[in-house]
């Protein structure tokens, strides 16, 4: 537990976005989260400013995962403290430590880390479809179309497409998969998730075959 | 008076909280001193030039002087506009020259929002190739995923940003034109706000910058063995913020003077480091961010402010896959309901993918709690393109949206039916081969016009 709590002070970014708390409360006052889940910024800030180390632990077990990023704490605390900021400090500990808590509120998340690591874009137009969102009602789409038709009608070039967002080159996914190796994405996702990262390590594999190829074409070309 | 807990006086807790905790014993009058000082930094903005808030612009000067990095320079060509932020500060918007760093979200879900841009920018005879470029060669910013589940981490976050921008800063030269001709155009409120916080870190971190430089170097994304950085960080908004007053005087063709708007800007435009949001007096008196909000009211339309313009739209990152309950409460109890019932609003625009996703998709499971809100959610831009005539199909490309955008549109004078049955006879167009493009589709792939 210690150590934890001393992984998550020792981050460069914990003085920059703890200074100081006056206990005010504005930060849980206008926070989405704090109004639907047992959640309170500025409680986070008050366990992680005195030090309350088993109280930490225990917010990282399932506190810590329903905030929701808006950063309004941020914005609105008179110390300049951001609540988020060390939320996000707080969760990168946790899944360094492979967390139970971490490991299973990411499984839902997962197709989307899959879509990010192995295309350089986070959604796609085959991802909001009504089989996956049925919740959104039954006419997401005002026009009747097939799905590559309707994206073809969009007069943008790089928007003609359908697994990914916006068509991506394949040097820019390569180098794309450089940076998460290079700084230890990689090494998370497997911590969380070995099932998809074996998915992922195939997938990568093959486009840098393909672009070996593509490579090797040119120079022929020349 | 004391809030101790009837029963706690061997602790000496204070209700809430841990036996470590104290009361502060104020008297009324510190009460109120105390209780005025926090009202005086939360009320309202505030001008805050104290010395914790850096310009951080400064330092990269310095570090540049120091040969450390090189930053991309707004020059007179970009032809720029100064804007007030939310400090005071001087903002260089650049008006020309923009490399379009698209959005995942907005163009996997909300195609009309870069459409409806690019269009802008013709309307403007900006010529693609010399005053934009649309191209496949960048990422994601990341930051969804990153802020949807931990992750990915800073020195992610800040390769990508930084490959990102030695791209936008270099992309010119396969064009003939000189490295810095294209400054890149943001168009994610969360890629805005996660590049400007992931800045602040590279330039305060010399360590953040030496492990990036390795990565960099790898990739061949330095220049001179050093890192590049933007001058600034510019919100596609910003662009239609200064671009205002010319697209209505120059470009408007419809009267909007019967449209009632609310605005909800993205909480990471302004919340996330907020001295760099824009703010302008003349905007609802500068007590909100001016991007968005300004567009509608140049454009003559009935700008309505409402008691939860603060709040979030309920995206949360990993909430509108995993918590969807949370979500959908949120931007029904807290967004629309409000805007329909205090602001009877025609529209409530917006300048974020995840903002208008969330408000836009979450309205029809509303009926199943007696909710019958309904508001069509659209970008500024969407907007300010239908009143200045864009074709709400095939341009403003609002089939893909599913909030009611049908009333608004008719409300404007415009034929949703009309509209819609020319767009079903240009799919037939489509999938004969016949397809119309805002630019020459060579340039995406790097090829000269």
């Amino acid at each position: 537990m210690q150590e934890i709590y001393d992984e998550i002070r020792s981050d460069f970014r914990y003085d920059h976005e703890l200074n100081g708390c006056l206990n005010c409360g504005i930060c849980t006052a206008t926070c989405p989260s704090a109004q639907f889940y047992d959640y309170s910024p500025r409680e986070i800030v008050q366990l992680l400013w005195t030090a309350n180390v088993e109280q930490i632990y225990d917010a990282m077990q399932e506190k810590i995962w329903a905030c929701a990023q808006c950063m309004t704490c941020a914005a609105r605390c008179p110390f300049k403290n951001s609540p988020g900021g060390l939320v996000m400090i707080m969760r990168e500990v946790a899944i360094k430590h492979g967390m139970q808590s971490a490991k299973d509120v990411l499984r839902p998340f997962g197709r989307v880390m899959l879509k990010l690591i192995t295309t350089g874009n986070q959604l796609s137009p085959d991802m909001i479809q009504p089989d996956h969102f049925p919740d959104w009602g039954p006419n997401i789409q005002k026009v009747e179309g097939d799905l590559k038709t309707l994206r073809k009608a969009i007069p943008v070039k790089t928007l003609q497409t359908v697994e990914t967002a916006w068509e991506v080159s394949l040097k820019t996914s390569i180098e794309m998969y450089t940076i998460w190796e290079m700084t230890g994405v990689m090494n998370s996702l497997e911590t969380m998730d070995e099932n998809l990262f074996d998915v992922i390590e195939d997938f990568i594999d093959e486009k840098r075959d393909d672009y070996e190829d593509w490579l090797e074409e040119q120079e022929d070309d020349d | 008076m004391s809030n101790q807990i009837p029963g706690d006086e061997n602790t000496g807790g204070i209700a809430g909280h841990g036996s470590f905790f104290q009361d502060a014993n104020l008297s009324a009058e510190e009460a109120t001193r105390a209780t005025d000082w926090v009202r005086k930094h939360v009320d309202r903005r505030t001008i805050d030039l104290g010395e914790r808030m850096d310009d951080i612009r400064e330092h990269m000067w310095e570090l540049e002087k120091e040969g450390e990095i090189i930053v991309h320079r707004i020059t007179d060509e970009h032809e720029p506009i100064n804007v007030k932020t939310l400090f005071g500060w001087d903002k260089k918007v650049p008006t020309k020259q923009l490399w379009h760093h698209k959005s995942c979200g907005q163009c996997g879900n909300i195609p009309g929002y870069p459409a409806s841009l690019m269009w802008f920018m013709n309307k403007f005879n900006f010529e693609p190739g010399k005053d934009y470029l649309d191209e496949t060669d960048q990422t994601s910013c990341t930051a969804w995923n990153y802020h949807g589940s931990g992750i990915g981490n800073v020195e992610s976050l800040a390769a990508v940003f930084l490959r990102n921008f030695h791209q936008a800063y270099v992309s010119g030269k396969q064009h003939g034109h000189e490295l810095g001709h294209f400054f890149p155009l943001v168009h994610c409120g969360t890629s805005f706000g996660n590049y400007k916080e992931i800045r602040k870190y590279l330039v305060e971190s010399a360590e953040l910058r030496e492990k990036v430089k390795k990565i960099l170097g790898k990739l061949g994304r330095l220049v001179d063995g050093k890192l590049v950085i933007p001058e600034e960080i510019i919100h596609y908004s910003e662009w239609v913020h200064v671009m205002r007053n010319r697209i209505a005087s120059e470009l408007q063709t419809i009267d909007v003077s019967n449209i009632r708007v609310t605005m909800h800007a993205a909480c990471h435009y302004y919340k996330m480091v907020h001295e760099d949001a824009i703010y302008d007096p003349t905007v609802l008196g500068g007590n909100r961010t001016a991007v968005g909000s300004s567009v509608a009211q140049a454009l003559g339309s009935q700008l309505i402010d409402y008691s939860t313009w603060y709040d979030c739209c309920g995206f949360g990152f990993r909430h509108i896959i995993s918590e969807r309950e949370f979500t959908r409460s949120f931007t029904m109890d807290r967004k629309i309901r409000v805007a329909k019932e205090e602001a009877q609003a025609d529209v409530m625009l917006g300048i974020d993918t995840g903002c208008i996703t969330t408000m836009d998709k979450n309205q029809w499971i509303g009926r199943a709690h007696e909710q019958n809100f309904s508001v069509p959610i659209m970008a500024d831009v969407q907007f300010a393109a239908l009143a200045c005539g864009a074709d709400p199909f095939k341009i403003v490309q609002l089939q893909w949206h599913a909030s009611p955008c049908e009333e608004l549109v008719e409300k404007m004078g415009i034929s949703w039916t009309e509209a819609k049955k020319n767009f079903e006879a240009y799919l037939k167009e489509v999938e004969a081969g016949n397809i119309e493009y805002l630019y020459n589709p060579e340039l995406a792939l790097g090829g000269r016009a």
